[in-house]
């Protein structure tokens, strides 16, 4: 088993790597005719397909439910991301958006080797519903930073559309439509996910008193990111919001709920998740 | 020899050459005025989206290409005042060489772009019919358009190319996507905006075309497979359409920021690319600073469509030679056109006294010739007057061919026989445009049909 690990870990790791470079190749390419990135898109599938592997044989090593620790948690998100991309690239010229994703399994396939796991507690609530409310933080953060990545990519493709740059490299950048719709329906499905993972996240603070400190800063930044990306999918219904302000306000949403990943990954082992 | 005053993409941006657009019914009367000057004796104006260039020459009788520099920049100021610190002269060789290079597309933005030459033709044609086109500005322009037609056919400078019409397309693709399902507006006419609706219909879009003239939008409407709506309803047009083309002739702006903006707001957000093929500029370019909007005019179009420029640079250099080599036929034709004047003049002498003692003679000693003993005897004469004048002639054109090198030899040479002949007054010519030799038309055939748009 542990054989299997390591190499489904080392693997990933190089699956990954080759992926980001061909991803950004692409990318990079000036001349507009059309590549579907197909050998990049197939190591990605291969490096999704190890790394679920990683995380199955390595939480069965250690006996720890991957929604259940932190180490598998991080590992998780990026894999959701990456299989959601993986599901919906295809579709108008996503495929660009591989340049963001690989590299971001890569980094949580590699970042969650140095996180501690979380210690086996007595907690005063069913460990059913924490199973729950992590594995809908999970589903969201894949989601949402799949969203972000799109906004990130639509504010590139604007600025080059505005400064007139329709040829040259990065002219395989996605659509910017399909980016902002991207982005929304991301954040669309991404967002009861969080409510609950909110939602549950509130009732565990209460039970366990924390109301100080890490604990206290990451509430209030699950607080903020539940309400830029509420404030967002509103304005965008009300019509009043699109375009470059939508994908401003999904990338401060996506800001919050990585700062809220950071809090947990220099949390003391053994804080629950919220 | 010529001048070429105007201003191009090079020296001035759209909002300095819309200033100076003219339209074209507005050419023939500003042509006239400037031949009506002392200095100008044969005009046209090359007026295209990217250039407006006045190609002048001087009166017969008045050889100074400056003044005449100084004419047209008068006329260009009047009309235009704003747009005299962009302006460029050229006269003589450098200006015969510019005007072939602008006919040959090597001074356009899209280098080797066909619509120019049909330009050039069009510019020649309507100055032709407006009467300020002489023997001068003629022969000039059938060698520029005979160097254009030498580089098209003998190089590959127009192939491969990217154009403006595609080029837009493939913006609105790099916001849209597919186009299937989504709509374009067509706003006025134009063989460009035209072009432009027919891809985007290619693509899968829905046109709609707005205008003033319910017969014009009716059959452009047919012509790019659209739907055809009047001037009032375009307000409401813009904010059904994702991508609005423009292209009216219109001096202002016929779509502004609060239009743009109201389409916006109903449209709730939704993306809307303006394309702006019209010049003087139809879309207001403030409505950039609106999320969500993109607009790009000609000139912008047009810079994108120059970047593929450097896959044929090769073809460039060989399209220069061919340049090269008419301008120089063409300085060497200008020069021997010098001793034009004397050789008319000998020729005429020659013949008028031949002429003269036959008609004597005929009404004397050979009274009972018949007429067509007369009409051998006159076809005998012209042929010696030929045969005669043959090496005179050659001599005197190499010789003012060699003046334009040396400055000597022709001018000596052209007193003596005059001194001789008594040529003095047979040497005057009347300079009327059109007067020693009359302009044939330029064949049908040859005019390309016009395209209209981003070229020059």
């Amino acid at each position: 088993m542990t054989a299997l690990t390591s190499i489904a870990f080392y693997l990933g790791v190089i699956a990954y790597s080759a992926a980001t470079t061909l991803f950004f190749l692409e990318l990079m390419r000036s001349d507009a005719t059309a590549s579907r990135a197909v050998w990049a898109t197939r190591l990605l599938a291969f490096a999704a397909l190890l790394h679920g592997t990683h995380v199955v044989s390595a939480s069965l090593l250690t006996r720890v439910c991957p929604v259940e620790s932190l180490h598998f948690a991080l590992s998780l998100s990026a894999l959701v991301a990456v299989v959601v991309y993986l599901v919906f690239q295809g579709r108008s010229r996503l495929y660009a958006m591989g340049a963001f994703v690989a590299p971001l399994g890569l980094t949580f396939l590699v970042a969650a080797q140095f996180v501690g796991q979380s210690a086996s507690l007595e907690l005063p609530f069913s460990r059913a519903l924490l199973a729950l409310h992590i594995a809908a933080n999970v589903l969201g953060v894949g989601l949402f930073l799949l969203a972000g990545a799109a906004g990130i990519f639509y504010l590139v493709q604007d600025r080059r559309l505005r400064q007139k740059k329709i040829l040259g490299t990065g002219g395989r950048l996605p659509p910017l439509e399909t980016l902002d719709r991207s982005a929304h329906r991301l954040l669309l499905a991404g967002f009861p996910l969080l409510t609950f993972g909110v939602v549950t996240g509130a009732v565990f603070t209460q039970k366990l008193g924390e109301f100080e400190g890490l604990a206290l800063a990451r509430s209030l930044l699950g607080y903020a990111t539940w309400l830029l990306v509420a404030g967002v999918l509103v304005m965008r219904r009300l019509g009043s919001f699109g375009g470059r302000r939508a994908a401003y306000g999904t990338l401060a949403g996506v800001l919050c709920l990585l700062l809220v990943l950071f809090v947990y990954a220099v949390q003391p082992a053994g804080g629950p998740p919220s | 020899m010529i001048v070429v005053v105007g201003l191009s993409h090079k020296s001035a941006p759209i909002a300095v050459r819309e200033q100076l657009a003219l339209s074209q019914q507005d050419i023939p009367d500003f042509l006239r005025g400037l031949v009506a000057s002392e200095e100008v004796g044969e005009a046209l104006l090359v007026s295209t989206c990217n250039r407006v260039e006045l190609v002048a020459a001087a009166r017969a009788t008045n050889d100074d290409l400056e003044a005449v520099a100084k004419a047209c920049v008068r006329a260009i100021g009047e009309r235009a005042p704003g747009v005299k610190t962009h302006l460029y002269a050229h006269s003589g060789a450098k200006a015969v060489r510019h005007l072939f290079r602008v006919a040959a597309s090597l001074d356009s933005l899209v280098l080797g772009e066909p619509q120019i030459l049909g330009q050039v033709k069009d510019a020649y044609e309507l100055a032709r019919e407006a009467g300020t086109v002489g023997p001068l500005l003629h022969r000039t322009l059938s060698r520029a358009i005979r160097s254009a037609k030498r580089v098209r056919t003998e190089t590959s400078i127009g192939s491969g190319q990217v154009s403006v019409p595609s080029v837009a397309v493939d913006l609105a693709r790099q916001v849209f996507g597919e186009l299937k399902g989504h709509r374009a507006l067509l706003v006025g006419s134009g063989e460009m905006a035209e072009t432009v609706a027919r891809l985007l219909a290619g693509s899968g879009a829905r046109i709609l075309v707005v205008g003033r003239t319910k017969e014009k939008v009716e059959e452009l409407a047919r012509s790019v497979g659209g739907e055809g709506r009047l001037w009032n309803e375009l307000r409401s047009s813009l904010a059904e359409a994702d991508v609005v083309i423009s292209s009216t002739s219109a001096p202002d702006f016929v779509i502004d920021y609060e239009a743009v903006h109201a389409a916006r707001k109903s449209r709730r957000g939704r993306m809307q690319v303006y394309i702006d093929l019209a010049v003087p500029r139809d879309v207001d370019p403030v409505i950039e600073k609106l999320d969500g909007v993109y607009l790009y005019n000609i000139d912008d179009l047009s810079k994108v469509v120059a970047q593929t420029l450097s896959a044929r640079s090769l073809e460039a250099e060989a399209a220069e030679r061919i340049v090269e080599t008419e301008s120089q036929n063409y300085d060497r034709w200008a020069g021997a056109e010098v001793a034009t004047p004397t050789i008319v003049a000998l020729r005429q002498r020659l013949s008028g006294t031949l002429r003269y003692e036959l008609d004597r003679s005929m009404r004397s000693r050979l009274k009972h010739l018949s007429n067509d003993d007369r009409a051998a005897l006159e076809k005998m004469l012209d042929a010696a007057v030929n045969r005669l004048l043959h090496h005179p002639t050659m001599h005197l054109r190499r010789s003012a061919m060699e003046r334009s090198l040396d400055g000597v030899g022709f001018e000596q040479l052209a007193a003596v026989l005059e001194d001789l002949f008594e040529l003095g007054s047979a040497s005057q010519v009347d300079e009327s445009p059109g007067a020693s030799i009359a302009p044939p038309e330029v064949e049908s055939s040859e005019l390309p049909k016009k395209t209209g748009g981003a070229s020059g």
